[in-house]
């Protein structure tokens, strides 16, 4: 008697175990039922495997390595944000974000992969978005599936033939429009047999930009179509707002790991020439593909392109990551930097840390003259020998090239400042020459000269005023004091020649 | 007694929804000729518009309440499904109630094509169509086309790169154009009766050129004007939408035929 | 032991109970994914007067009660429809018997200016449609722009009388809610197949 009423209640605890299983199962349809997009059922699911919910980070940060080794299926939600965030200090745009910042979110997955791929476009967006991934094979890269308008989900599926990383974008007309407000970033496809291991791995991605006011200028910048069809960037930056990998900001590492770095461009129009001043790369897999070369100073990465540098970190310091073509770096924030902390290695460097005075044009052998001759000047306590002093530093960084430094110029090629009767006769005109520059043969000290002198506007006031005073009180010259006020109002009377700095 | 029938018959015909249309509320538009953006045909670079009546502002919140009010088969909690999405005048308190978010003098949005063209039919009137609405925003403030005036398509463009989350204003603001129309640019978007007449496809790349097989009888479409960015987005905006789509920055206002000012 | 067998009992009741499908429409969604997320509720909300090739007068909902298959064209069209008629037959050709048998095709006009109901007669005749099952549909203009917004169809009238108008192939259930689409001229139809087979084993309304 007893085993039979044991099996019984065995089979009716099984049957209220199936029968909540399938509750379960059934809730789930009744719930997802009349809701847009609809989610499939976890039944029909289960049985080809879970499916992995594709961790994405933002830059510039990475998802860990695949270390599972089978393909998958791999859901991916990625969200697209119009949202106004700096572009630079006071300087606020409207980005078009994958995932709220720019570049957009990084995702990882394995060749081999099925990825079923969620497109939400905000409710708060204005503009219908959709995306191009490069590692897709299929129309558009998945353009055309998943063309999504405000407040509504697009999804299509693909399989990740081939391994590399692959740069996503939108393509919305106007395409040039959409990239050029951010919408871009890096899906990388691993190798069935996963990468080289190191230590930390790091996503930057640079890009242009082109505002309706001048680099810097404050306040909401809208997007201007002409400079972007003229390809006149006002910013250059790595991940989407200047200084957005400096300070403290900055990416970190210590002596002796190794470092992988998956670099893209979006563009729209620029190709970076991508270097670390400090660095060599080790390894680049140049345009993201299969193959590496080595020992590389500066690698290209094409707009809609990407690669992948890796290099071992000897020595602390700070390493500044540039695009090469080097005004982008200087005059338009495409500046980052690289931190490595860690024990010295006199044989291999022993120099000092660079911070950031060394990134300044006019940086000299010594910034303290020239940063007390400034504060002087706003406190309005400024007297000749600051000036001196300050100017003296500043003819070393700029003029004392052609001028030498004890200004005797260079026979038939460079005039002399030391006691030149042409400088100390006309004090405006001096003024005039450090702006406009002079070309053109001029007599000085009796011997002729025919050489370009360019001109120096891109100086402030205040330090064409120091260096002048300096050049009329040195080597002899009997002279007097220039303000920055009278160097001001000769700026503004003159008339610059064109391709001057302004 | 007879004045308590009148106003009686008044609130009856307004409880209806059927306020009488007033000759101030449209105005006259075109005829004219339209160069659009995007080719319709093959070597087809202009479109002829006939004249056609304009509503001078786009349907408010409280003009679409009226309307709801007297055709409650358009309630978001009665609307059908294939006619409207879930976020379907989702920004209003309640079904029939307007509620702190939704202030009767802003341009109504949440709305679907289906419901914007009930809406101009419960009116007499109609949906404008792509053409037509196009010929309307080609006009800047003194002539029919705005092009030529400085600053206008900068104007439009920079509308474009504001996100939609700020408040929307008041209907009438800004200055009429040439015909006397407001707010056709810088406040929502707005549905067209043949907003699905674009044959493009969802990536806009390949557009150049479209496939035979999938729109039938097609040719090569060229872009009309490279620069005319703000035309562009419109076209990119419709041809993302469904019929039953309702977006936060989409709005509507009505059009009818001919010249004369009102029916 | 009188209690556990109660237990038992009503475990296997509980079992019973929600193994019962939910009494609301097949859930396909997941397979219908590959094709588009369909709407939740019927095409047949809009009511429309349209006239068939005989010159019966009728509504979009003309063979509710059936799975259709339901699309737009144009007679004069030279390229797709012929097309499109041709794969809306090899579609019916690769159903079994008792599915094709239950079938329906409906075809709405974007010209209702030549499409007159001898013309489609005609046509129908030409292509060797089975009448029995196809409704060939002309209705008025504003009628056919809402028919191309409920089914997502896009259309454009040229100067010259021709149409650009996408070829989508919709798939509804016997309640009119839109189960599939195919998009393009040309197969696999795997969606629409899939969906056909599943809808005849559902239980009706």
């Amino acid at each position: 008697m007893a085993p039979r009423s044991i099996v019984t209640g065995l089979l009716g605890l099984v049957a209220v175990v199936m029968g909540v299983g399938l509750l379960l199962v059934s809730t789930q349809d009744a719930s997802s039922q009349g809701r847009t997009p609809a989610k499939p059922a976890a039944a029909a699911t289960a049985k080809a495997g879970s499916p992995i919910k594709a961790a994405l980070t933002s830059a510039p940060d990475v998802p860990p390595p695949i270390t599972r080794r089978d393909p998958a299926k791999v859901v991916v939600h990625l969200e697209v944000r119009e949202v106004n965030l700096p572009i630079s200090d006071g300087v606020e745009y409207a980005f078009w974000t994958f995932g709220g910042h720019v570049p957009g979110k990084f995702i990882r997955v394995r060749q081999g992969d099925t990825v079923e791929f969620h497109l939400q476009n905000h409710p708060d967006s204005k503009m219908p978005h959709n995306i191009d991934l490069h590692a897709v094979t299929g129309p558009g890269g998945g353009a055309s599936s998943s063309f999504t308008a405000p407040g509504h989900e697009s999804q299509f599926t693909f399989k990740a033939l081939n391994p590399g990383l692959y740069v996503y974008h939108c393509a919305t007309a106007p395409v040039g429009m959409h990239i050029a407000n951010g919408m871009y970033g890096l899906i990388l496809v691993e190798p069935p047999q996963g990468l080289s291991k190191v230590d930390r791995e790091f996503y930057i991605m640079q890009g242009d930009f082109y505002t309706v006011g001048a680099y810097r200028e404050k306040g909401v910048q809208p997007f201007d179509m002409q400079k972007a069809i003229d390809e006149r960037a006002t910013y250059v930056l790595f991940n989407g707002a200047e200084g957005a990998l400096v300070g403290d900001k900055a990416l970190k590492a210590k002596v002796g790991e190794r470092i992988r770095m998956f670099v893209g461009n979006g563009g729209p129009n620029l190709v970076s020439s991508f270097h670390v001043i400090g660095e060599i790369f080790d390894r680049v897999y140049y345009e993201g593909g299969s193959r590496f070369q080595e020992n590389v100073q500066t690698t290209l990465i094409p707009a809609g392109g990407s690669a992948i540098v890796e290099f071992k970190v000897e020595v602390p310091g700070t390493y500044i990551i540039v695009d090469h073509s080097i005004f982008r770096t200087f005059n338009k924030g495409a500046l980052g930097m690289l931190k490595v902390d860690g024990p010295e290695n006199k044989l291999v460097y022993s120099g000092k840390e660079v911070d950031v005075d060394y990134l300044s044009e006019k940086a000299g052998p010594s910034s303290a003259a020239i940063a007390s001759a400034a504060s002087a000047l706003e406190k309005g306590t400024l007297d000749i020998k600051t000036q001196i002093a300050a100017g003296e530093m500043l003819y070393k960084g700029t003029c004392s090239v052609c001028h030498q430094s004890n200004g005797s110029g260079l026979p038939n090629v460079f005039p002399p400042l030391a006691q030149s009767d042409f400088l100390m006769a006309n004090k405006q005109r001096s003024i005039e020459v450090v702006l406009k520059g002079l070309s053109g043969p001029v007599t000085v000290n009796g011997k002729q000269f025919n050489s370009v002198m360019p001109p120096m506007s891109q100086l402030r006031d205040d330090e064409i005023a120091n260096i002048l005073t300096y050049v009329r009180n040195a080597w002899g010259n009997q002279g007097d004091q220039i303000t920055a006020a009278e160097v001001t109002t000769t700026r503004a009377k003159i008339k610059l020649p064109p391709g001057a700095a302004r | 007694m007879r004045h308590l029938a009148l106003v009686t018959l008044a609130l009856v015909l307004a409880g209806a929804g059927v306020p009488a249309a007033s000759p101030g509320d449209m105005a006259r538009v075109g005829p004219g000729v339209l160069r659009p953006v995007y080719a319709p045909a093959p070597g087809v670079t202009t479109v002829d518009v006939a004249a056609f009546r304009l509503d001078r502002l786009p349907v408010t919140n409280g003009e679409f309440l009226s309307f709801v009010t007297g055709h409650p088969g358009w309630r978001r909690d009665r609307v059908a499904r294939v006619f409207a999405d879930d976020g379907y005048l989702a920004h209003w308190a309640g079904p029939v109630e307007l509620g702190p978010d939704a202030r009767p003098d802003r341009p109504v949005t949440r709305v679907s094509w289906f419901a914007a063209k009930a809406y101009c039919g419960a009116r007499g009137k109609r949906l404008p169509t792509e053409a037509e609405w196009e010929l309307a925003a080609a006009a800047g403030d003194t002539s029919p086309d705005g092009a030529a005036e400085p600053g206008f398509r900068e104007r439009i463009l920079a509308w474009y790169a504001r996100p939609a989350t700020a408040e929307l204003p008041a209907v009438g603001g800004g200055q009429p154009n040439f015909w006397g129309i407001r707010n056709l640019h810088g406040l929502v978007w707005e549905w067209v009766l043949d907003y699905n007449s674009t044959l493009v496809s969802g990536d806009s790349r390949s557009g150049k050129s479209a496939d035979r097989l999938p729109f039938c009888g097609t040719g090569a479409f060229t872009a009309g004007d490279n620069e005319d960015y703000a035309s562009f987005m419109r076209l990119a905006f419709r041809s993302s939408l469904e019929a039953r789509y309702t977006t936060r920055a989409l709005g509507f206002r009505c059009a009818g035929d001919g010249g004369v000012a009102s029916r | 032991m009188r209690a556990m067998a109660i237990a038992a009992v009503a475990g296997l009741m509980a079992a019973g109970v929600v193994a019962a499908p939910p009494s609301a429409a097949p859930d396909h969604r997941h397979e219908a994914m590959e094709a588009a997320p369909p709407r939740g509720d019927s095409v047949y909300a809009l009511s429309a007067s349209l006239v068939d090739q005989h010159g019966r007068p009728v509504g979009l909902d003309l063979f509710r009660g059936h799975p259709v298959l339901i699309s737009m064209f144009y007679a004069s069209c030279p390229d797709a429809c012929p097309l499109l008629i041709a794969d809306l037959q090899r579609i019916e050709r690769e159903m079994p018997r008792r599915i094709k048998a239950d079938l329906r095709v409906v075809l709405v006009s974007v010209d209702p200016e030549r499409d007159t109901p001898d013309a489609l007669r005609a046509l129908a005749r030409a292509r060797h449609v089975d009448e029995s099952r196809w409704g060939l549909l002309r209705a008025p203009e504003d009628t056919v722009r809402e028919i191309a917004a409920l089914l997502g169809i896009k259309y454009r009238r040229l100067a010259d009388g021709n149409f650009n108008h996408s070829s989508v192939i919709t798939l509804l259930n016997p309640d009119g809610v839109v189960l599939a689409r195919h998009e393009g001229i040309g197969g696999p139809h795997t969606a629409l197949l899939r969906n056909l087979q599943s809808a005849q084993s559902a239980p009706r309304r």
